[in-house]
């Protein structure tokens, strides 16, 4: 296969103001084949997206590309060609489809104007032609009603729909290279699966290549043909991808390849980068042991839930958020809850918390019904039952130092002798989850989001909980992250007998977790069982269509 | 696109310091706000232009650095011929005619309080030969003050209500947005009025006869709406962070929420929005002294030396237009130029 | 709107009620004996409960009477309405130009911006925002009408043309002027912020050029807060032309207020208040109606 497309010694840096510079792309090359898709992967800060917006030139104001690199494309150096030329190949031969589809429409636009908008643009064609042929490219990307779709606003449409507007818009002129940019990140699982497929079927139709960029590796292993795995800024590994897949070379890609918790076993510690680079391979330890019985602590029955909205004076409308969820906490076991986003599993944990009001069932911890406490009877049982949230660049107030974070809880519930015996305490705690002493001065943005989060499991436990709830604790983490973060849960789960409510809407990463899965989907239980037994035998469709979304 | 865990330093205040020195604009302009300040300070503890209301100059004294002008106003009784010749001898009818020689003698003796008044001022005199250059100074001392503490209350108020409207939401923020309504709908300058009459010529006019609470308060009053609107915005969108949520998890009051935990993140923005205030409480109070109803009448601010300088432009004299002028526009250009390097040093995108 | 105005009544009607000199005593005047002092009292009603006083308040503004002015004893409706079309002659071309003359120039601004022009405008506009708008008017008035003669130094006459074109001309273009800088910044920043959204992104992938973008796809979503930002321009407005009104005696409400609070004329001063707060509030309905037509993401109630 020639290429169509060669990147030769990309170096890329920004100018973050006061004289500084920052690296991000450090002598990358690659060459996108014809009429195949190359996949870019690479974990948050490798630069794998600034590279490919390099070839569009698309990058923000204050980046600097190095005068050495190149992008050859039909014989010319798209870095240096004139923005002119540039301008008639973006949207024609080569565009564009990004990954939040929401911000990328223009709000103020009716769908059908800014498809018609493209091919105007470089066809010429009339607008009444123009508005015909957008109808004909939203029916080929799969709208059921193309002609009533084009008056409507981004808005009104939902992330999958809003992202095949895009996926047309970039299609309209039949370019011969796409360049997707994480375009189903910010999507739904099972509606990922969908625009994947619409990707791939749009390939082959159209006979162009796809430059894929996504940190997912396993996402990217059905869809690519050629694999280039990137880390700060350089290239680890490039090649087919059932090369790359069976035999990797590089540590890194075999880290990237191995820390997902595998389906098919549970084994006691899951693998994460650093085994890889310094030469070692997957843990040993065996399987995971549950402890059996029913050390029953946290008992749910019924929870509901339902949002009124004021809709004017005296109307509102209710939505049913949660609707008569029941289950059961038990020490040293984990209840996983598993659904995408709407199925309600946050407002569970919320709900749980007391941090919402439920509007009926009953939750009762050690006999006491949580949700029909006072609020000041509540704070007794804040010790007993904590809360780790899935944001790590919003769960830390910015302004507190660790330390204060920390130790704020133990102050609240009295925990501790006195101020120096409390940041005893957290010294140890940090030490505990794996962060150097020095922490407890510093403050969240000097820290990693994995390193963020495991600050925030600490203050968790700052108040010795018997309850934890893990409201998508690993969902913003890069895959290698996510590993250790997964076996400190496990480890203090085992050391501490902690009961765990895992949420999550990675049906991979539940079913690893928990002793007992729960399905939701727009508020209600669909299906619950062993792990292992949804993992076989799936017997509500839902939970068949969130299995076949999970890639390989 | 790059999430970069930078390796920067402590606090939350050091790095903006940091950034805010590089800035050479924001220094200079930090030290022309702080040359101010020592300068109001000065007038304050009546170190300078502690006279400036005496009379120490001929009316409509010129500047100095323009040398010597004729100064037609200054004495009037130029141009009215006088009678030559040394007066008439009337001793012989005249009763008190012994007497002039001892009155004379003793008159000599007796020093005049009244002082030669100047032919000419640092930057000139006004219609009574006040110096202007002193006026000037006490005049920003006293415009500055009313700024600054008009923005104070206004930022006291504006905050509390503000951080009560958008953290507790439901009927508090429902009653707060009413009362916003209500003030908003009024012009302001209407309400200024409105309230200056009240004030004025009510019960409290006497209270506050003195000194300059009663602009103060009018401006605090008219003024605490755009900073209630801006904390209410933040507290909103905080409130539903979760940072917050995980406050409230672990058992954090409301009011160590509301204060402890979300206000120093809004601080920033209080800070920029307070500076901004400053500047557009002094123009107001500019404009109300020169009304008549700002500062009273015995205080000198800005605006009263517009006031005066309306008249005195006809007949030519500018020096009262442009000291005021100058002094008022070096400081709001200075302070602005501060706040907009303030707001770049405290931006946290760069974070 | 209703619970608004309601609100604007009572602030008005306690604000005088409460903090306000005895009315009866400032009608009186200085030399009043104190039958005189009573019978004004019960003239005005004041010695009923402060229910019944409100009341009457209320009624006086909805039946758009609100008695006569203590000074000049004309009806104060009389007033207002004979004070308006001054002030609306003045008002409505200072608001026009202002969106009108701002808008073009900040876009401008706005795609150049970061080059030595658009650092230069800004600390120019810096510098004349900190210059009192007394100043401006002063000098104004001095060289443009007084010296070199262009426009009349002040005055107002009877036909509504005659006003439009002599005597409002310089108050309106001083008002203009003197505005300009900050609307412009004010408006870069709107134009600037929509710059940095994803959407332009996409309109730069597709092969648009950057001043297509600028006019096609950021001015429409700058028009956004352009308008809600009209309904705050007004309180500057009216404090702009009140002032005015007074430097070149015409004689609208803005210089029939400030007469007012000059001899504590109260009827006048809250009745001008209560009816500007429902201009105002109409004015705010009306961009708000404007504003859902512009953005498709708001719904009608």
């Amino acid at each position: 296969m020639s290429a169509l497309l060669t990147v030769s010694a990309l170096r890329v840096s920004f100018r973050l103001g006061t004289g500084r510079t920052v690296d991000a792309v450090r002598g990358v090359s690659f060459a996108v084949p014809e009429n195949a898709t190359l996949a870019l992967v690479g974990e948050s800060g490798s630069g794998k997206t600034v590279s490919a917006m390099s070839i569009l030139r698309l990058l923000p104001e204050n980046a600097v590309v190095d005068a050495a690199s190149r992008i050859d494309y039909s014989g010319e150096n798209l870095l240096t060609a004139a923005p002119g030329r540039l301008r008639a190949l973006r949207g024609r031969e080569i565009s564009a489809v990004f990954q939040e589809p929401m911000t990328s429409l223009n709000p103020v636009l009716s769908v059908g104007a800014q498809v018609a908008e493209v091919l105007r643009l470089h066809q010429h064609i009339p607008p009444r032609q123009a508005l015909e042929r957008s109808a004909e490219l939203l029916a080929e990307v799969g709208f059921a009603l193309p002609k009533a779709r084009l008056k409507a606003y981004p808005h009104e449409l939902s992330g999958g729909e809003q992202q095949r507007v895009m996926i047309a818009m970039a299609v309209a002129n039949e370019p011969k290279l796409l360049i997707a940019d994480e375009p189903t990140t910010a999507l739904d699982v099972t509606v990922q699966r969908q625009v994947l497929e619409l990707i791939s079927r749009l390939r082959e139709r159209r006979r162009m290549s796809v430059l894929f960029i996504s940190h997912d590796l396993g996402l990217v292993g059905e869809l690519a043909d050629e694999v280039v795995v990137m880390r700060d800024g350089e290239v680890r590994e490039s090649g087919p991808v059932g090369r790359v897949f069976n035999a990797p070379r590089d540590p890194y890609t075999r880290a990237l390849l191995a820390c997902r918790p595998p389906l098919d076993a549970r084994p006691r510690r899951l693998p994460v980068i650093d085994d890889f680079l310094r030469g070692g391979g997957v843990p040993e330890g065996g399987e995971l042991r549950r402890p059996e019985g029913d050390g029953g602590i946290v008992e749910a029955r019924d929870l509901q839930k339902q949002f009124r909205l004021r809709t004017g004076w005296f109307a509102a409308t209710v939505i049913p958020a949660v609707r008569a969820i029941s289950f059961r906490l038990s020490r040293g076991r984990t209840v996983g809850l598993v659904g995408e986003s709407g199925s309600g599993k946050t407002t569970v944990a919320m709900l749980l918390m007391r941090l919402l009001d439920a509007s009926g069932g009953e939750v009762r911890f050690a006999g006491v019904d949580l949700l029909r406490l006072s609020p000041r009877d509540v704070l007794p049982f804040r010790k007993r039952i904590q809360v780790v949230f899935q944001n790590p660049y919003a769960s830390l107030n910015p302004r507190f130092s660790i330390g204060r974070t920390l130790t704020e809880p133990m102050r609240i519930h009295r925990l501790g002798t006195d101020d120096a015996g409390r940041t005893e305490r957290a010294r140890q705690l940090l030490q505990r989850v794996g962060m150097p002493e020095n922490s407890l001065r510093r403050y969240p943005h000097e820290f990693s989001g994995g390193q963020r989060q495991r600050i925030a499991i600490a203050r968790a436990l700052a108040v010795e909980p018997e309850v934890l709830i893990c409201d998508e604790v690993v969902s913003a983490l890069d895959v290698s992250v996510q590993a250790t973060v997964l076996n400190l849960l496990l480890d203090l789960q085992e050391e501490r007998g902690l009961a765990y409510l895992f949420i999550s809407h990675d049906l991979a990463v539940v079913k690893y977790m928990s002793d007992e899965v729960l399905v939701m989907r727009e508020g209600e239980v669909v299906e619950r069982g062993a792990p292992e037994a949804i993992y076989r035998d799936p017997q509500h469709e839902y939970t068949r269509k969130l299995l076949a979304a999970i890639p390989r | 696109m790059h999430a970069l865990a930078q390796p920067e330093s402590e606090s939350a205040w050091l790095s903006p310091w940091r950034r805010l020195r590089r800035d050479r604009i924001g220094m200079i302009s930090l030290g022309v706000v702080l040359a101010y300040f020592a300068m109001i300070l000065a007038a304050t503890l009546d170190l300078v232009s502690r006279d400036w209301s005496r009379e120490v100059g001929v009316p409509y004294a010129s500047p100095s650095f323009l040398g010597r002008q004729p100064n037609p106003e200054a004495s009037p009784a130029e141009g009215v011929p006088r009678p030559g010749g040394a007066p008439p001898d009337l001793s012989a009818v005249d009763p008190l005619a012994p007497k002039y020689a001892e009155w004379a003698r003793r008159t000599a003796e007796l020093k005049s309080g009244e002082a030669e008044r100047a032919a000419s001022l640092p930057w000139g005199g006004d219609r009574w030969g006040r110096d202007v250059l002193d006026k000037a100074i006490k005049g920003s001392q006293v415009s500055i003050a009313v700024g600054v503490a008009a923005a104070l209350c206004a930022t006291l108020i504006g905050t509390l209500l503000g951080a009560m409207a958008g953290f507790h939401g439901g009927r508090a923020d429902d009653l707060l947005e009413w009362v916003y309504n209500v003030f908003t709908s009024i012009p302001g300058i209407l309400l200024v009025f409105a309230l200056a009459a009240v004030l004025r010529s009510g019960w409290l006019g006497k209270v506050f006869a003195e000194g300059i609470w009663m602009v103060v308060i009018i401006l605090a009053v008219t003024g605490w709406t755009g900073m209630y609107r801006l904390v209410r915005a933040e507290y909103l969108k905080h409130r539903a962070r979760e940072y917050v949520r995980a406050a409230e998890a672990i058992g954090a009051s409301a009011a160590s929420r509301m204060f402890a935990h979300i206000l120093p993140n809004v601080s920033h923005v209080i800070l920029i929005q307070l500076s901004l205030l400053v500047v557009a409480f002094i123009k107001v109070e500019v404009i109300l002294s020169f009304l008549g109803l700002g500062v009273p009448v015995d205080m000198v601010s800005w605006g009263t030396m517009l006031a005066e300088a309306q008249t005195e432009l006809v007949i030519g004299k500018w020096w009262q237009l442009t000291a005021a002028t100058a002094f008022m526009a070096v400081f709001l250009t200075a302070f602005s130029m501060l706040t907009d390097s303030l707001r770049d040093a405290l931006d946290p995108r760069l974070r | 709107m209703v619970p608004t105005l309601a609100g604007v009544i009572l602030l008005i009607f306690f604000l005088f009620r409460a903090f306000g000199g005895d009315p009866a005593e400032i009608l009186a005047g200085q030399v009043a004996s104190a039958e005189q002092i009573e019978a004004i009292r019960r003239e005005l009603g004041l010695d009923r409960p402060w229910t019944a006083q409100l009341w009457i308040f209320v009624r006086g503004i909805l039946a758009f009477d609100f008695g006569r002015s203590w000074i000049t004893r004309e009806a104060v409706s009389d007033i207002f309405l004979t004070r308006l079309p001054a002030t609306l002659t003045i008002t409505i071309p200072i608001v026009l130009l202002e969106v009108f003359l701002a808008l073009p120039i900040a876009m401008l601004v706005a795609y150049f911006r970061g080059s030595l022009l658009d650092r230069l405008a800004t600390a120019l506009s810096v510098g004349a925002m900190s210059v009192s708008f007394l100043v401006y008017i002063i000098v104004g008035q001095y060289l443009l009408a007084f010296e070199w003669g262009l426009f009349p130094v002040q005055g107002w006459g009877d036909s509504a043309w005659k006003n439009l074109l002599t005597y409002a001309p310089l108050p309106v273009l001083l008002a203009a002027l003197v505005s300009l800088a900050p609307q412009i910044r004010l408006y870069r920043s709107f134009f600037l912020d929509e710059t940095k959204a994803d959407y332009v992104r996409t309109a730069r992938a597709k092969g648009l050029s950057e001043p297509a973008i600028m006019a096609k796809h950021v001015l429409r979503n700058a028009m956004i807060p352009v308008l809600t930002n009209v309904a705050l321009l007004l309180p500057g407005v009216f404090a702009g032309s009140f002032l005015l009104e007074i430097f070149f005696s015409i004689p609208g409400l803005g210089r029939e207020v400030y007469l007012a609070v000059n001899r504590s004329d109260y009827p006048v001063i809250q009745a001008f208040t209560v009816y500007l707060a429902v201009l105002t509030m109409l004015v705010n309905l009306a961009a708000d109606v404007l504003y859902r037509l512009v953005d498709p993401r708001i719904q009608f109630r």
